[in-house]
């Protein structure tokens, strides 16, 4: 299974080469063309990024974090999710690197085929990190009110994670 | 978003002045060095997929693929602009194979084209939404991690996990969809407020 998913990204690029030759395509000039816009992406995204991370590297350290799990432990527990994937759940918006670390110390303390493995293997999968979303994708846009889609954002990865423990249980 | 930031900002930063200010500078670095790293793996996978996407475009796959998605997305995203289509049909695509790193140069770009499209709050709002909450095929960084970690079937997940996902980008769609006919009807019912917020801008500008 894991060998069919190995194969995926490396067929892309070999299907597209390939048809890029059929279609006489200068595939050497075309890359680097587009190899080019990178840097300039990079340096546009970069001071949100900056900023963002500075903000959540505060937050951890001050301890805020630490002391928003405490209040919402029990809260999870009482809609069938379990408290252990609680600082999965926190960190997932705010971090894609961070969640995945978070993700692997999970498997490893409680087992990779265990009940809480399978909720918190959901819970990563069933979204994807809203502020790398949003300070990335609309970081130099003129209108900026994006309050409400991160509301919304934050709210349905809150419920699909809810979702996926019930289908953990019952799959 | 600049309340957000504010707020959070000082709320952490006097946390931390009453627990332990020393560490303060060293935190504020760290940040700003874990996004220096995190640009620098970014640009890394940008020269890749950029390079990919380029070829595609010069082959016309772009185009095929667009032209498969657009009449869905002209009525989701209620816009007729047509390359903002193609590359909102483009990052969604690459998004469902779960390659998020190719899926990125196509998310800023259709951002910025649909930024200057008439109906940008909306059309914006949901490429977010639907950004946010992904729809991925194949979760594979998932199943790797936990083939790693020695379960007996890594792949048992994917059925529930596809299940979920889609129901986060269903829920959210919806919701976005619901916020903004609400909006619509209020401000159709008292048109009042917009002369105000204008004024205001004004003086501000003065």
């Amino acid at each position: 299974m894991n060998k069919i998913f190995a194969c995926v990204i490396p067929c892309i690029f070999l299907f597209t080469f390939l048809f890029a030759l059929f279609k006489k395509v200068k595939i050497y000039d075309s890359f680097t063309e587009g190899t080019k816009g990178a840097i300039p992406l990079i340096v546009s995204v970069f001071p949100y990024i900056a900023t963002v991370m500075i903000l959540s590297e505060l937050f951890l350290i001050s301890g805020l974090e630490e002391t928003f799990l405490n209040v919402l432990a029990p809260v999870f527990d009482k809609i069938g999710v379990p408290k252990e994937i609680a600082p999965l759940v926190f960190i997932k918006p705010l971090s894609g690197n961070g969640s995945l670390a978070v993700l692997s110390d999970i498997l490893t303390t409680y087992g990779a085929d265990g009940y809480i493995a399978r909720c918190a293997c959901i819970a990563y999968g069933s979204s994807e990190t809203a502020f790398y979303i949003g300070a990335v994708y609309f970081a130099n846009l003129k209108r900026k009110n994006l309050t409400t889609a991160l509301v919304v954002s934050l709210v349905s990865f809150f419920c699909a994670v809810v979702f996926g423990c019930f289908l953990a249980k019952i799959m | 978003m600049n309340a957000i930031f504010a707020y959070l900002f000082i709320f952490a930063g006097l946390t931390l002045l009453f627990k332990n200010p020393e560490l303060f500078l060293s935190t504020v670095l760290n940040g700003a060095q874990k996004s220096a790293t995190l640009c620098l793996a970014l640009l890394t996978s940008y020269a890749l997929w950029l390079g990919l996407v380029s070829v595609w475009e010069k082959c016309g796959i772009n185009e095929k693929i667009a032209k498969f998605f657009k009449p869905f997305l002209r009525k989701l995203f209620k816009t007729d602009d047509d390359a903002s289509l193609t590359a909102i049909s483009m990052n969604l695509s690459v998004n469902l194979l779960g390659i998020g790193g190719a899926a990125t140069p196509y998310g800023i770009k259709a951002a910025q084209l649909l930024d200057k499209t008439e109906n940008a709050e909306y059309s914006s709002a949901l490429l977010f939404v639907i950004n946010a909450t992904s729809v991925q095929l194949l979760p594979t960084a998932i199943v790797g991690v936990r083939a790693s970690l020695g379960a007996l079937n890594p792949s048992d997940i994917i059925f529930p996990s596809l299940l979920s996902t889609i129901f986060s980008t269903a829920l959210g769609v919806i919701l976005i969809k619901a916020v903004f006919a609400i909006k619509e009807k209020r401000s159709a019912k008292n048109p009042a407020p917009r002369p105000a917020f204008i004024q205001k801008t004004k003086a501000g500008v003065r």
